[in-house]
């Protein structure tokens, strides 16, 4: 990926050692997110919830980022569609007794239907429409959580039974870390795939695409239904992780952090998202706690930081590592002429 | 809309028989038949469609003239009607204590317009410091990020709203206290009269100055095209300033105007936001004159929905309605296809 930007030329050398750099960096990575809860701060109960917290908005962000870093659409009713996804999967699992492990699934399949449907409906338009038309759909949504009282309960929320019977984070935590790592591998293969390149083509310019041969509209409906999806399927470990469900979890706030985070960690990286969301979540969350006086506050931090990032580091976290990538391979080269 | 290109070839039947006319006819005799029923229901209709026109007039001008889709619209209504409150409150112990009639006509009127003043300093600085560090710096994807942007706008005025003015409402019971108008057999508080008083000279003005003033000219030019405005020697950063600048006023306006029937709380803008970005995509992006007609045609749905089915529904139903609209008319029941120069 650093090689995009690397302004030497390309040499097979170059391109396997800093492909290997990457994939080092991706398993350190990924084992000290295995270790987290062992190490000191993060050993307590409170720190662990937070764990869980931060590898759930990382999760969702990684899909969010999924349309919003590649075919450039803003899902702005990205917290109803997890919020459908919860209520399929909990409302199977009070009604009918489906257990959770399936009803998950299932309401990932709703989401992405209704994902599908919303695509088929705006995509064809300019990129706005599927945005608005988004956040409308979520509202509606939210509407629909809040006076269907018969079925969802309303404001007094549905209890849900959860995934496990312990009250102890730890085993969740490896439950959403095993999905964010499931989701970061799925939709980095699919951005490599054919797929991947045809978003990107679109994103970046959607009249060159189409004379390139692509359909826009089919490539992108196709992207927004999978995004849907997995943000269902995290909806649904949602609800079995708190246990209770409420209309609030499709409000706009949840939408404002997973995008705040998808584009702090860096416009169409997915993995920039997954890394940024774990301090950011944690401070956040620590800020909330420390602060609870002062409400609100942690939004506006989320809200200067978004802006911040948008005007002066538009490529976010993942901009820098890449820049930082670049420059060390454009190292590399002098120093074995020096050696020669 | 190919119609609207070639006129005259298209047979008069056809030409009204389009999806549009069909909605607009349908909507006036469904609104002239129950005004029969219930006369409360056309005027309510007037008065509340009176002010989203001037929200989502100003919405539709900033998206065809500067290409952001304002998601910060409805902060600048919160902006609004949180100056009218706290400029208010100490003019209506005065006036309540006086005698006098004109001072209690006149009594609401300074913290409109300082709100009005308030919203439009706002804009100016929205688009000093936001929208034009952005444009120096990329124009890629503007529309996109400069909806990010304005998400990020609304969340931090929100939010610092609550963190300095609490989480209450502050709202007032009524501007004129007077008694209840009769008007053909409808009982009109001043109020609502004035709402919608205030709402049509605003947007008379508001379109007088559009069609007929160099600068509402200069505004137009730039909305079609960029480069020939700038061409003809229009400074583009004075029409953006003011274009932001008008539209904050016409939105902190309307929540100055509203006080009374919507509190001033952090988050009042919400719903005013909501109903401006469903008029403006039932009009068309960027379409102020189908902005101002869509406002009433949505207040219409909205206290149908209300008074025939329930409030709560009053989100879902104009939803299915712009689910019906993007099916047959994608561009809008007025389509015009604004688009920016720096998009694809």
């Amino acid at each position: 990926m650093a090689t995009q930007t690397a302004p030497a030329p390309i040499t097979r050398a170059r391109v396997i050692s800093s492909s290997r750099r990457t994939l080092i960096t991706a398993i350190l990575l990924g084992l000290l997110a295995i270790a987290l809860p062992f190490i000191p701060p993060f050993t307590g109960q409170d720190y662990q919830r937070y764990l869980v917290v931060a590898a759930l908005v990382a999760a969702e962000a990684v899909a969010f980022d999924f349309t919003g870093g590649y075919i450039d659409i803003v899902n702005f009713g990205f917290a109803a569609f997890v919020g459908l996804g919860a209520y399929t999967s909990a409302l199977l699992a009070v009604d009918l007794g489906i257990t959770p492990w399936i009803g998950m699934f299932l309401g990932a399949i709703v989401s992405g239907f209704l994902g599908l449907l919303t695509g088929m409906l705006t995509l064809r338009l300019r990129g706005i429409y599927a945005a608005v038309m988004a956040w409308f759909i979520g509202l509606a949504l939210m509407g629909l959580a809040r006076n269907l009282v018969d079925v969802t309960r309303g404001m007094l929320g549905l209890n849900v039974p959860r995934l496990l019977e312990t009250s102890d984070n730890l085993p969740y935590y490896y439950i959403i870390l095993a999905m964010l790592f499931l989701t970061l591998i799925v939709l980095s293969l699919i951005i490599r795939s054919r797929f991947g390149l045809a978003f990107r083509a679109i994103g970046q310019n959607v009249q060159a695409a189409r004379a390139s041969g692509i359909n826009p509209t089919r490539f992108l409906v196709i992207n927004f239904t999978v995004s849907c999806a997995f943000a269902g399927l995290f909806g649904g470990f949602y609800a079995h992780y708190y246990g209770i469900l409420t209309p609030d979890v499709m409000a706009m706030v949840h939408t404002i952090e997973v995008l705040t985070v998808a584009y702090i960690g860096g416009r169409g990286s997915l993995w920039g998202a997954a890394i940024i969301a774990f301090p950011l979540t944690i401070g956040v969350e620590l800020m909330r706690t420390s602060l609870a006086n002062l409400p609100g506050l942690h939004l506006i931090f989320y809200g200067v930081l978004l802006m911040l990032v948008m005007i002066y580091q538009p490529g976010g976290l993942a901009g820098l590592l890449r820049r930082a990538g670049a420059w060390l391979d454009s190292r590399k080269p002098t120093q074995v002429k020096a050696e020669a | 809309m190919t119609a609207a290109t070639n006129l005259r070839q298209v047979p008069l039947l056809r030409r009204y028989l389009t999806f549009t006319w069909i909605t607009l006819g349908l909507a006036a005799v469904i609104l002239v038949l129950s005004a029969f029923n219930s006369p409360s229901l056309l005027v309510n209709t007037l008065v509340s469609g009176g002010m989203w026109a001037m929200m989502a007039g100003g919405l539709a001008l900033v998206f065809g003239v500067m290409n952001i889709p304002n998601f910060a619209h409805g902060e600048l209504f919160m902006l609004g009607s949180l100056t009218a409150s706290l400029v208010y409150g100490p003019i209506r112990e005065l006036t309540l204590s006086s005698k006098s009639d004109v001072l209690k006509w006149l009594g609401p009127f300074p913290g409109i317009l300082v709100a009005c003043a308030v919203g439009f300093v706002a804009g100016i600085i929205l688009e000093g410091s936001v929208f034009r560090q952005l444009r120096k710096r990329s124009r890629e994807s503007w529309v996109m990020n400069t909806f990010l942007l304005t998400a990020g706008v609304s969340v931090i005025m929100q939010n610092t709203d609550m963190l300095v003015f609490g989480n209450f409402p502050r709202g007032i019971s009524r501007y004129w206290d007077f008694k209840p108008i009769n008007i053909l057999g409808v009982t009109l508080a001043v109020d609502r009269l004035m709402v919608f008083v205030i709402a049509m000279v605003v947007i008379a003005a508001f379109a007088l100055f559009l069609q007929k003033t160099r600068t509402g000219r200069a505004m137009r030019a730039v909305s079609m095209d960029e480069t020939g405005a700038q061409m003809a020697g229009i400074s583009l950063n004075g029409v953006y300033r003011l274009t932001l600048g008008l539209s904050s006023a016409l939105a902190a306006l309307a929540g100055a105007s509203l006080l009374w029937l919507l509190p001033a709380t952090p988050t009042v803008g919400q719903a005013p936001l909501l109903v401006a970005w469903y008029v403006v995509i039932l009009a068309g992006l960027g379409n102020v004159q189908g902005a101002i007609i869509g406002g009433f045609l949505v207040a219409m749905i909205q206290q149908f929905t209300a008074y025939y089915v329930s409030l709560d529904w009053v989100d879902v139903v104009p939803t299915a309605f712009i689910i019906l609209v993007l099916l047959f008319k994608p561009s809008g029941l007025f389509g015009s296809e604004v688009k920016g120069v720096w998009e694809q």
